[in-house]
């Protein structure tokens, strides 16, 4: 008898196309604040859109709305064809995607209104918490609900990054949304004190750990061997760095705590661990540009595996920065200055939007059965992000120490030399390069959306039937 | 004959990669002995833009380092960059196994020397020490650098140019890791309370 079930794009595309959709509102959002900071009169003295109420607003737009959305989009995919089986709980996956567009509505509502419960990255208020809560168990749900009904007996390693992300991430909000609520839109932390900034941390660098690197790895580890047409180069490689970036990622948080309350100890353990986390890093850019590097023949014809390698190149290059940037006496330097937003954005536009960029080209026409309306585009869209990413780096780099050696500048007779507000206006060129910069790469963005918007336009939406295993896998 | 090279490198660049390969090819030593002269143009130049001209941040005098600090920083600039060039080719070198194109390392320098020619020239700049200007300055020269090290190592190894994007790729990935890395160690000495004497 022949299999005729099909599998479930239709949450995929769903994903997909917010995906691009909340990419290019939270990247406009991040250049109009970007320009805010040079040009402080784009404020227009209304509250709500001061640099205060918009930043979280970008942050969440770009890690939860885009870098959620192609997360949920690539690993419904990915589980689906690395299992031959169709997703599990077709109601609950559509709950997820309306439950987390819900999310998002209500974060883009509640911030510019100031509403927050001021944890980084966290910033939703209680009622939101619990909405995310109940999206995320049903995401786990239906994601390890279709591994336990794979068809395949082996599970590919991309689905154990998304698994950890899945688990790690729920384990992470539970603990750091822990809050006593005082009205509807008002509550306080569980926690006192320098615990609360400890947990705090410990989930601020997991957010990064799991959400931005491990769930971005599950896809990197899906698209890029089909991309390029081959095997991952070390499938060894990939086992023993996912379980060495598991367990080292989960230490890493108190080097975002450096010379505050916090015991020394525990300063100095987050120091040695985001040291050690150099290594599973390393492992995973490895493998990632060693698959890339046996295709290097099609190149010349596929402007994505160019997204690609840049995508992992500066993967690589920011999980060198982030333990170097750990270290206490680099630190008590870099803290607080722009060489942070530098290093956070080398990572956030240079791996995780590049990477998800390259995995919506290879995603979205395939959904809906069209060829990708011009590699021309992707071109233009390949030089427009990677100017725009040095450009930001760049000034941010310039900036960052300037503002370091600036604050800690002191007279013989031990008075500083300069006042903060010198500082500030020191700033001024970096942060219009910088907002260059993210134009460019916001650019890029447009330039993807309207190249994916011609891809299926008026295309039907396609069933694909889920093939047989191979027998031998 | 490395002026004829340098300009070279300006004007027709493929052509002098040619050339440059050839010659290298002929002779089997690196053809190197340049980058001592050329690495002296940023040493000398940031020697007296931070004793002579100063820079200003904000407002107020300018900064200026004394004569002794700013000679003892202009012989760590000068051997940094002379370090940097020599690893940078070492490394092509060893990438050159995982490309499967392993190319003597005397080759391999001249690649790495050649390719840093703009940045030793733009160092120039640093003898009027204005921070914005010399980025704005010191960014097309890092993009002719990246230009030159895409358009030259194809060549230079003599692979296809798909090939060769992606090693060069991950030569400039090192790059920005040794970046970086003297960014970190700049900060560590810093804090460990080697730094620059400052006049005011």
């Amino acid at each position: 008898m022949t299999n005729i079930e099909t599998y479930n794009y239709k949450v995929v595309r769903q994903f997909s196309i917010m995906t691009i959709v909340w990419g290019l509102v939270g990247m406009s959002v991040g250049v109009l604040i970007a320009a805010q900071l040079a040009f402080p009169v784009l404020n227009f003295d209304i509250p709500w859109l001061t640099f205060g109420r918009l930043r979280p607003l970008h942050t969440n737009a770009v890690i939860f709305a885009f870098g959620g959305c192609a997360l949920f989009a690539c690993s419904y995919y990915v589980v689906q064809h690395t299992c031959h089986v169709k997703l599990a709980f077709p109601l609950l996956a559509g709950f997820s995607f309306w439950g987390w567009q819900a999310v998002i509505l209500l974060a883009a509502i509640t911030l510019p209104l100031g509403i927050t419960s001021s944890k980084e990255y966290a910033e939703l208020e209680w009622p939101i918490d619990i909405l995310i809560t109940l999206v995320w168990v049903s995401y786990a749900i239906v994601f390890f609900g279709t591994i336990m009904r794979r068809r395949v007996k082996h599970i590919y390693v991309a689905n154990w990054f998304f698994g950890a992300f899945i688990i790690t991430v729920a384990v992470l909000h539970l603990f750091n949304s822990a809050a006593v609520p005082v009205s509807l839109w008002k509550s306080y932390s569980a926690y006192a004190g320098v615990q609360d900034a400890m947990v705090q941390w410990w989930y601020g660098h997991n957010a990064v750990g799991f959400f931005l690197t491990a769930g971005f790895l599950g896809i990197m580890y899906y698209f890029v061997p089909k991309q390029a047409g081959r095997p991952i180069y070390s499938y060894r490689l990939s086992v023993v760095h996912f379980w060495a970036l598991v367990f080292t990622y989960i230490w890493a948080g108190p080097h975002h705590l450096h010379y505050t309350a916090l015991p020394d100890w525990a300063q100095s353990l987050g120091m040695v661990m985001s040291l050690i986390l150099l290594a599973p890093s390393w492992g995973g850019m490895i493998n990632g540009i060693m698959t890339l590097s046996g295709a290097w023949h099609k190149l010349r014809t596929d402007p994505v595996l160019r997204l690609l390698v840049v995508s992992i190149s500066f993967y690589g290059m920011s999980t060198f920065e982030g333990p170097m940037m750990a270290i206490k006496t680099v630190n008590a330097l870099s803290h607080y200055t722009d060489w942070t937003i530098g290093h956070v954005h080398s990572g956030a536009l240079g791996w995780v939007a590049l990477v998800s960029m390259g995995a919506m080209y290879y995603l979205i026409p395939r959904l809906f059965g069209r060829e990708l309306y011009s590699l021309r585009l992707v071109e233009v869209h390949f030089w427009s992000a990677t100017i725009g990413i040095v450009l930001y780096i760049a000034s941010m780099w310039v900036a960052g120490i300037m503002q370091g050696l600036m604050w800690r500048a002191v007279n013989s007779d031990g008075t500083l030399t300069y006042s903060f507000v010198e500082s500030v206006q020191a700033m001024h060129p970096y942060y219009i390069v910088r907002t260059l910069g993210g134009a460019c790469f916001l650019l890029g963005a447009v330039v993807m959306a309207y190249n994916l918007w011609r891809t299926i336009a008026d295309a039907t939406p396609v069933e694909v039937e889920i093939p047989e295993p191979a027998s031998a896998h | 004959m490395f002026i004829q090279h340098t300009i070279g490198l300006f004007t027709d660049p493929m052509q002098e990669w040619e050339k440059i390969r050839d010659q290298q090819k002929s002779s089997n030593k690196s053809s190197v002995g340049h980058v001592f002269i050329l690495a002296l143009i940023p040493a000398v130049s940031g020697y007296i833009g931070t004793t002579q001209v100063g820079w200003r941040i904000g407002v107020g005098e300018p900064i200026r380092i004394t004569g002794d600090s700013a000679f003892a920083i202009a012989v760590i600039y000068y051997l940094a960059l002379l370090v940097g060039v020599f690893s940078i080719g070492w490394v092509i070198h060893l990438l050159g196994k995982a490309y499967e194109v392993e190319r003597p390392l005397p080759l391999c320098i001249t690649l790495a020397a050649y390719t840093a020619t703009p940045l030793f020239f733009i160092g120039l700049m640093q003898v009027y020490p204005v921070l914005w200007l010399n980025m704005l300055m010191g960014l097309p020269a890092l993009a002719y650098t990246v230009y030159l090290l895409y358009s030259g190592l194809p060549i230079m190894m003599e692979i296809p140019v798909e090939r060769g994007f992606l090693y060069s790729s991950a030569v400039l990935a090192v790059g920005l890791v040794a970046l970086v890395s003297m960014l970190a160690m700049t900060a560590l000495l810093w804090g460990m309370g080697l730094q620059p004497v400052f006049t005011y």
